[in-house]
């Protein structure tokens, strides 16, 4: 299929002739968990995901970490390869905050298809729960926000997303209970996931009864805060086969990223949101081949409620000003139109970028989920978003190769 | 890299900005309550915030022009928790995104209001807040308050 996009028939060639996969996935136990280091978790999800793939250690031959909030290290990749003892001949860290999770497959991708490596492990891990200070607290929002230009006039990070939240009211006539239904729908479906952190019902009053953070966003309205690790194993099915993987691959079909601004001084209008969203997600169908109606299953980076209903409306799963009524109608929960984070995603599992995303995405395509299964899904997309709706990046992955 | 303007000047211990050679001078005007924005000589650019070259033509002949003080408000947050321990017993207090006469957002407070009288649109001009000897700080109040 021809496409005025640049680019995306080069990266329909590669993932056709590499047959990039995700062979191994790995999670650790989620929570508050103290007296487990940063680098611990690290450890415990990377032995998770080889073993998972039933391969060796030795067998890994790329790594691309992300970067941690509580063991802030200059050289991340090598210094957990040091850690974990592992001598890779390709090493990266990712670092565009939620958008990293997403990126981490499309640079192993990548990193393969130019013969940099064969086996890659992407990992994150961290204790930012019971690890960070106080003092690294102030300084990881400060890090969200312009420092002297921004940061002065006290914007929190829910700031910045209230900000993003009572534009889109004003302009779409949305409601409270829009943002809710999607804190609600998360909250049930982590009730399905052995390791989320918070499974006890929610309701659409509690939530929007609960403490305001950032008026328009409650307490419920914003992600938790968790210790915990999570991996993946990306090849290709050649090297799969040939390593003996017995898992069910799950293969890459396309990924593209999208930029808007990093400082919401920066932004011009809710559709410079919008753009970089959908131009995130049109690289990766366009590459994929298939569009919004074909995703059987979608992962959406849900940092604060109001971040999927502008993913909903940006990638083009609903029309703009629509994601609250789809939301609250319950369209987004497991059996309906378009099952949403059947994990629980960040606002009830866990909050490790969209580490999880990936893994349940890749779960949900191998038919491994059990209560939480999407039945017959076969094309999932995950999209990460980092800073202020700033940073976006998406993958779409499909259970059988692509076409 | 950056002049670091005291942290604990005057007992203020929320978050200062930290100047760079580039900001400097906008923050200088600030002090002398005058309201001014970067504006490229070459393109005709004015942008916010001040940098050292203009992030649409690449020149660096700017200038800081007059700015009028008046600006919309485009979105706003009511905060009910502050960013650091200084913040204590202050929210809830307004952040938002102004939209100025030139035609530059920029983040400030709205102040001289209830938190719950910020609407969108709402006609705000600039009030200078000497924050420290060394920093004021630009806010903006509703229009005739």
């Amino acid at each position: 299929m021809a496409s005025s996009i640049p680019g995306i028939e080069d990266a329909r060639e590669i993932l056709k002739k590499h047959k990039i996969v995700i062979a191994g996935i790995g999670e650790t136990e989620q929570g508050k968990i103290p007296n487990k280091s940063s680098f611990q978790f690290l450890s415990e999800a990377s032995k998770l995901a080889i073993e998972d793939a039933g391969i060796k250690k030795d067998d890994v031959d790329g790594l691309v970490t992300a970067f941690s909030l509580v063991e802030q290290t200059f050289m991340h990749c090598t210094t957990f390869a040091d850690y974990f003892g592992l001598r890779p001949r390709y090493f990266s860290s990712v670092a565009i905050g939620g958008a990293t999770a997403v990126w981490m497959v499309a640079e192993a991708a990548m990193a393969i298809a130019a013969g940099q490596a064969e086996v890659v492990l992407c990992v994150r891990g961290d204790n930012t729960l019971s690890g960070i200070s106080s003092s690294g607290m102030v300084a990881l929002i400060r890090e969200m926000c312009h420092a002297e230009f921004e940061f002065p006039y006290g914007l929190t990070t829910p700031g910045g997303y209230a900000l993003a939240a009572q534009r889109y009211f004003h302009e779409y006539n949305a409601r409270q209970e829009h943002l809710a239904a999607v804190a609600v729908t998360m909250r049930k479906h982590a009730s399905l996931k052995p390791n989320a952190m918070n499974k006890e019902p929610l309701t659409i009053d509690e939530v929007v009864n609960s403490r305001i953070i950032a008026a328009p966003l409650h307490k419920y309205d914003c992600s938790i805060i968790s210790d915990g690790g999570a991996a993946f194993i990306v090849t290709t099915e050649k090297k799969a086969k040939a390593l003996g993987i017995k898992k069910p691959l799950v293969y890459l079909w396309g990924m593209g990223e999208g930029y808007s601004h990093q400082y919401f001084t920066s932004l011009a209008d809710l559709n410079q949101i919008y753009n970089a969203i959908g131009s995130s997600g049109e690289r990766a169908f366009k590459t994929a081949g298939v569009g919004p109606k074909d995703v059987d299953v979608a992962f959406l980076y849900d940092c604060f409620t109001i971040t999927v209903l502008l993913e909903l409306e940006g990638l083009g799963f609903v029309p703009k000003g629509e994601a609250g009524p789809f939301a609250l109608e319950g369209r987004l929960e497991i059996g309906k139109d378009l099952p949403l984070n059947t994990h629980g995603g960040l606002l009830s599992q866990a909050h490790l970028g969209a580490m999880h995303h990936v893994v349940e995405a890749t779960t949900q395509l191998r038919g491994e989920a059990g209560p939480r299964q999407v039945k017959d899904a076969e094309v999932a997309l995950v999209h990460g978003n980092g800073g202020i709706v700033s940073a976006h990046s998406t993958i779409v992955l499909g259970k059988e190769p692509i076409s | 890299m950056s002049e670091k303007a005291s942290t604990k000047s005057g007992g203020y211990e929320k978050p200062l900005p930290e100047f760079r050679p580039e900001t400097k001078p906008y923050w200088d005007a600030c002090k002398k309550h005058e309201f001014s924005l970067p504006r490229c000589k070459k393109c005709g650019k004015v942008f916010f915030y001040p940098r050292a070259l203009c992030p649409v033509c690449m020149s660096q002949d700017l200038e800081l022009i007059k700015a009028s003080g008046k600006a919309k408000v485009w979105t706003f947050a009511i905060h009910h928790m502050g960013p650091t321990p200084a913040y204590k017993g202050e929210p809830p207090y307004v952040v938002a995104i102004v939209e100025t006469q030139e035609g530059v957002k920029m983040m400030t407070n709205i102040v001289g209001c209830k938190p719950e009288d910020v609407r969108i649109g709402m006609a705000v001009e600039v009030v200078f807040d000497d924050v420290t000897p060394e920093v004021t700080l630009p806010k903006f109040k509703p229009i005739g308050k």
